[in-house]
């Protein structure tokens, strides 16, 4: 069943429907998500929070673009709106993953390495300008083709290869400083 | 050598972050919410009844004010009591004291 037939179903009253585009699309949401909070179970949270968002807004939904576009588009939306909120609990998350790492074979000292370098890299991907970072995260997690970033950013695809690769070198240039 | 090595670190970051698979039972979580905020949403009270008792209330203590501010203690000029008590039977008879000193 198509996209738009399951969103016929789903406005009609049925919702198993809307559980299948769930099931479809739930990954695809998740990875953005996690692009953005790095952490599952708040990513978790996030997803239930679009899922719920696009099934109140569905009736919205006129097809003039993909749903896939229109869907990443409130994920995006709402993992800014989420960032925003979040910046206190950044500190407690980062205290959070080191105290609960899972086993490994790896030394202590070289998990706590390996946790420092993932915080800095983090902390990078997350200095990012908000386009940049919008781009970065729908090219690298999600590895959508430029032209569809374009039209989920409402921008051309020459704008948004100049934003990955801006986007690149800062992370480059962040990650070299000392 | 340090960049390249960097940059594997951040490609590295992300295939972990990629290969994160969210809870399988997210559907049922979100179906459930769902479900429970449109149970939420069919008992609250629809706005015009809400509308409608704040106006009855508002008229009520309006309508009450208004009897309470027309009332006056003023009696009505020209009425008067006018009792025909020549037919009303003398209460001393039945004082006790009194019929004892008669006797």
């Amino acid at each position: 069943m198509s996209d738009q037939q399951l969103i016929k179903e789903i406005i009609s009253g049925n919702s198993t429907a809307f559980r299948t585009l769930m099931e479809r699309y739930q990954q695809q949401v998740f990875r953005v998500v996690m692009g953005y909070l790095h952490a599952k179970e708040d990513a978790e949270d996030l997803t239930q929070e679009v899922f719920i968002r696009v099934y109140e807004m569905l009736h919205t939904f006129h097809g003039e673009a993909a749903f896939s576009t229109w869907l990443y588009r409130i994920t995006l939306n709402m993992s800014l709106n989420q960032l925003r909120k979040n910046k206190k609990k950044r500190l407690l998350q980062s205290l959070d993953t080191i105290f609960n790492r899972g086993s490994s074979d790896k030394t202590p000292l070289e998990m706590l390495e390996r946790e420092e370098q993932d915080r800095e890299i983090r902390a990078a991907i997350d200095a990012l300008p908000e386009k940049q970072r919008m781009a970065f995260v729908l090219s690298r997690y999600e590895e959508l083709p430029q032209k569809q970033i374009a039209t989920i950013m409402n921008r051309t695809e020459g704008a948004v290869e100049q934003l990955l690769q801006r986007a690149n070198e800062k992370l480059r240039k962040k990650l070299q400083s000392p | 050598m340090k960049m390249m090595k960097r940059e594997h670190l951040v490609d590295e970051l992300i295939r972990r972050e990629r290969a994160t698979e969210s809870n399988p039972f997210l559907a049922s979580r979100v179906m459930a919410e769902i479900e429970r905020r449109s149970d939420r949403a069919g008992r609250r009270v629809p706005i015009w009844q809400s509308v409608v008792l704040a106006g009855t209330i508002v008229a009520v203590v309006f309508l009450g004010i208004t009897i309470g501010s027309s009332y006056s203690e003023r009696p009505t000029a020209g009425m008067s009591l006018n009792i025909n008590d020549g037919q009303i039977e003398n209460l001393g008879y039945y004082n006790f004291i009194d019929h004892e000193q008669n006797d």
